[in-house]
């Protein structure tokens, strides 16, 4: 049972954003400002749903002086971003241990966050 | 033949006012009664809205955007919203490289909400409403602040909001923008089916 409350708060922990917000936040950090948007319609001229828009298909670049990234180079920004955040759960999960071996309660850890 | 019926005062047949014209004011009714209005009341012409709001709109940022300690100007990935839900009323904002004006004179409520985002520390987050009067030079008229204290392991976030009245006296010089702030680099959230950073204009009443 407590394995199974582990994995569940990873799990929680780690996937805290959808996969199109990862997208929306990856571009957003590869270059300051409003570089890119999503295009409207798609080729042939129709309306894309507000839902569906969010894709590296329909990512449109407004700053003449950068290029779009390639997908690849998309997706190793979200890894990164996931990697961050799975460091942290590390480093909080390694710091609270090592303040416990040090006798601190878990109430006296909580404090000093 | 063009009757013209020459009095101050119309009754009904109990001798209740009607009405009533006493030094150029005239009085529809009287208290107790119920003046009902079957088509448009008008003002010299302009349809007169009592009781309800004229114009309503709402806009939002459609991507993610990162900013820092550098007023930034939102300027691009602005949509009025338009998911199935959502709806405005009257007359819309327009916009322009981030620049908004409004379809008419008047008093205008507006706001404007911020959805930061960090993985981090910034120890202050602002949204700024920004409104010239010369259509040239623009001026802070309202400021709404936040700040990110990270949680755990993901991006944490905030949504400082900022208020003010607008006085439009004249659609062509005054107009608002809006702008970001932060101590330390965070990213305005966008999307293009709900509002995250978003904006609210509302027609109050008349200059």
């Amino acid at each position: 049972m407590k394995i199974e409350l582990v994995l569940r708060s990873y799990v929680w922990e780690t996937h805290r954003m959808t996969d199109r917000e990862y997208l929306n936040r990856a571009l957003s950090l590869m270059h300051n400002g409003q570089w890119f948007g999503w295009r409207k319609t798609n080729d042939d001229g129709n309306v894309i749903p507000n839902d569906q828009r969010m894709t590296y298909e329909n990512v449109i670049v407004h700053n003449s002086s950068i290029t779009k990234p390639t997908e690849a180079e998309v997706n190793a920004k979200i890894q990164e971003i996931k990697d961050a955040e799975t460091k942290k759960i590390n480093d909080k999960a390694s710091a609270n241990a090592k303040l416990k071996a040090l006798g601190l309660t878990d109430d006296e850890i909580e404090a000093l966050k | 033949m063009t009757a013209i019926l020459k009095v101050d005062t119309i009754q009904d047949t109990s001798g209740n006012n009607i009405i009533n014209e006493s030094s150029d004011t005239i009085t529809i009714g009287a208290s107790g009664d119920t003046t009902n209005i079957v088509g448009t009341l008008q003002n010299n012409g302009a349809a007169l809205a009592l009781g309800s709001l004229t114009m309503a709109d709402n806009w939002r940022l459609t991507s993610d955007a990162s900013f820092d300690s550098t007023k930034t100007d939102l300027t691009a990935n602005l949509e009025q919203v338009d998911t199935t839900g959502q709806g405005t009323i009257g007359s819309a904002m327009t916009v322009s490289s981030g620049i908004f004006t409004f379809p008419s004179t008047g008093i205008y409520l507006v706001t404007a909400i911020l959805s930061a985002s960090k993985s981090g520390n910034s120890r202050y987050v602002e949204v700024h409403i920004n409104v010239t009067t010369n259509n040239s030079s623009y001026a802070t008229v309202a400021q709404g602040t936040d700040s990110i204290n990270q949680t755990d392991s993901g991006s944490t976030k905030c949504n400082p909001i900022a208020q003010t009245l607008i006085d439009v006296t004249n659609t062509t010089n005054v107009k608002v923008k809006f702008s970001c702030q932060a101590y330390a680099s965070c990213a305005a959230a966008g999307a293009t089916n709900e509002n995250r950073t978003c904006f609210t204009f509302i027609r109050l009443g008349d200059t």
